[in-house]
């Protein structure tokens, strides 16, 4: 009988064990959950059961998300990452919201613009990152527009997305789409417009070395076929509205992006420059938006004015807003609809873009409303900036394109929907070039590589 | 076989069952078919065409819309326009079953097999309508469906099928229904009055 129950214990035991094994390596069931922490229980009976209950809830929780398609990462590993970054988080938000405050103090009684300009002009050709102001408007001037849509003027908003060339897929190719929409305050639809274009040939697909391209030159592409884009749809818009105002939005800077020389760069330059040009003989305004701007130009311009003007040269590097985003100052200081003064960079870039008579001005404006701040840097060419009516203009049709989507412009919104190519989108388009090839007798493969890895995708 | 007929296609099955299919459409408003609309969808690689009524329609939404929904008021026009017309909200349509159509008759009932998914669905022309109403029986499967609006989805067929009559035949033709309704329905005479109370004012129905 004694035997009889050692036996019945043993492997009663050899069984929890086993199952416990067989856990390790195969996903649970939550059915599993109950019996697994009575065999830890019995396996282990040193261990607390609270150690127990956490350790199977966390796996039930973790295999659930498997079988979801949910990740693998074994998230709970990273704790105390987690808990050390949130601190962190808390301490770098104390430290920008005193910044601030010091930032906002260096505002106070600013000199006027002309004696900015003569200050700070040793720091000109030194590749000072600052900005200057570009009109006689004060430093800490703020300007508001009428809270109500504009009359009789046309927005026209560009966007492009792509796929990139993936030399592990079975074809090799990459596309661009480029979508716009043309928003024309007069109560008539809106006309949405999209170009896609595929590039498959050789000379698309690989540089000089015979590399596959790389994403930096697809988006330089892409770039260059929004403004261009944007030019044709301009020009046909002018054309049948001669007299309204026209305003045409990219999503993004529109000072040049590619501080690097090279041919391709060169040339691509060259060609938006032309666009730019182009425009303004249209009597067309581009206009650039970007939202949540990363740059410090104007934090930069006042650590400058804050330095004596013999340490300025010598002490410019040691900004101690390193880490702060003008953005931030300008939600401490702008009032909800006001933008302000017009500024210039004087970098590089910008004296080429000067040089070809397109020289980009900028201001920061709030689109956000009291207690929710939405500061974006709008930029337009500095032969725009005079017409003040013009100007005051776009204030208003930005104010009520970001109105009615919460802080960001519609137009622009609609321009990326239009312009946009989804996984679902490349995937029916590369359905569509498969069956082509195989119609021609030809198997395209992918690497195995990209076969295992799409595998993996699917769990 | 099913022969094609220059009728409006209105979308693609999303899921189906025997009862039913619910089809997704990217149709322009004015387009969208209203309830009670007699629709077809390919069923057995295309032999035969199930017939179903429509039972619900309903609109979707997405964030982008729901963002804009809170800001929108009627001065912005042409964000509404833009909307309406250029961004077609995705609509589901569900529609019931109520018959099938072989090589040379209607046969009232579930069908053999549902519809496939991403099967192109068409409204049924004048002619169809009316030889799939010709018998009363294509009530029965809306009668036993418990997942639609028989009270309401009844009426709308019967009139719709009325509409396409010659003014002389529908008052038989509204006869015959009653009729095979009392039959149907003698033991709930809850729902047997609601249906007839909506047979009333026929004339007043505007497909």
């Amino acid at each position: 009988m004694g035997y009889c129950v050692y036996a019945f214990v043993t492997l009663g035991f050899w069984e929890d064990a086993g199952f416990l094994l067989r856990l390790i390596v195969h996903p649970i069931t939550p059915e599993h959950g109950f019996r697994a922490r009575e065999a830890v229980m019995r396996v282990f009976p040193g261990a607390s059961s609270s150690y127990g209950r956490s350790y199977f809830r966390r796996k039930l929780y973790y295999n659930e998300l498997g079988k979801q398609g949910g990740s693998m990462l074994h998230i709970e590993c990273l704790q105390t990452e987690i808990e050390a970054w949130s601190a962190f988080a808390q301490h770098k938000q104390e430290q920008f919201t005193e910044k601030v405050e010091v930032a906002h103090g260096y505002l106070q009684s600013p000199p006027p613009p002309v004696e900015i300009r003569a200050r700070l002009a040793p720091l000109l050709g030194r590749d000072w990152t600052g900005a200057l102001p570009a009109t006689e408007a004060p430093l800490d001037a703020s300007f508001s527009a009428p809270a109500r849509p504009p009359d009789d003027v046309t927005l026209i908003a560009v966007d492009g997305s792509q796929i990139f060339p993936d030399r592990h897929a079975a074809i090799l190719y990459y596309l661009i789409q480029v979508g716009a929409i043309v928003f024309r305050y007069n109560g008539q639809t809106p006309i949405p417009h999209s170009r896609p274009a595929l590039y498959y040939q050789d000379s698309d697909l690989f540089d000089a070395q015979g590399y596959v391209v790389s994403a930096e030159k697809v988006n330089l592409r892409r770039l260059t076929q929004e403004m261009a884009y944007l030019c044709e749809l301009a020009t046909d818009e002018r054309r049948a509205a001669p007299t309204t105002p026209l305003f045409a939005l990219t999503d993004g800077p529109l000072l040049w992006a590619y501080p690097e020389r090279g041919q391709d760069i060169e040339r691509a330059f060259q060609a938006y420059l032309e666009a730019l040009g182009a425009l303004q003989q249209t009597g067309v305004i581009p206009v650039g938006y970007v939202d949540r701007p990363g740059g410090r130009a104007f934090l930069e311009l006042l650590w400058a004015l804050h330095l004596a003007p013999e340490e300025l040269v010598e002490r410019i590097g040691e900004n101690p807003f390193q880490q702060l985003r003008d953005y931030r100052l300008m939600e401490r200081r702008l009032p909800p609809g006001a933008r302000t003064a017009w500024f210039t960079r004087p970098t590089t870039i910008n004296r080429r873009h000067s040089e070809a008579g397109q020289e980009i001005w900028f201001c920061y404006l709030n689109v956000g409303e009291a207690g929710h701040p939405v500061i974006a840097r709008v930029e337009a060419p500095a032969w725009a900036i005079p017409n003040e009516s013009a100007m005051l203009t776009l204030h208003t049709a930005l104010l009520h394109q970001a109105r009615v989507l919460n802080g960001y412009p519609y137009v622009l919104a609609r321009a990326h929907e239009e312009a946009l190519v989804t996984t679902l989108d490349k995937k029916a388009l590369e359905d569509v070039l498969q069956r082509q090839l195989m119609e021609k007798g030809l198997v395209p493969q992918m690497s195995e590589k990209a076969r295992q890895k799409a595998y993996l995708g699917k769990r | 076989m099913a022969t094609p007929r220059q009728t409006l296609t209105i979308g693609n099955v999303l899921r189906a069952d025997i009862r039913g299919f619910v089809v997704a459409s990217r149709i322009p408003e004015p387009e969208v078919p209203t309830f009670g609309t007699f629709v077809r969808a390919p069923i057995q690689q295309g032999r035969t065409d199930l017939i179903g009524l429509v039972y619900n329609i309903s609109l979707q939404d997405d964030p982008f819309l729901k963002n804009l929904a809170i800001n929108l008021d009627q001065a912005d026009e042409e964000i509404i326009r833009d909307q309406r017309e250029n961004r077609v909200i995705p609509v589901e349509i569900s529609v019931a079953a109520v018959g099938y159509r072989d090589e040379k008759t209607y046969r009232y009932g579930l069908p053999p097999q549902p519809p496939m998914v991403l099967y192109r669905i068409t409204v049924c022309d004048a002619d169809e309508v009316r030889a799939i109403t010709a018998s009363p029986n294509f009530m029965r499967p809306l009668l036993e469906n418990r997942d639609v609006p028989a009270a309401d989805l009844i009426p709308a067929a019967i009139r719709r099928a009325a509409e396409l009559l010659p003014e002389a035949a529908r008052e038989a033709f509204y006869l015959q229904a009653g009729r095979y309704l009392a039959h149907y329905l003698g033991r709930d005479p809850i729902q047997l009055e609601q249906i007839l109370k909506q047979f009333s004012n026929p004339v007043t129905f505007q497909a």
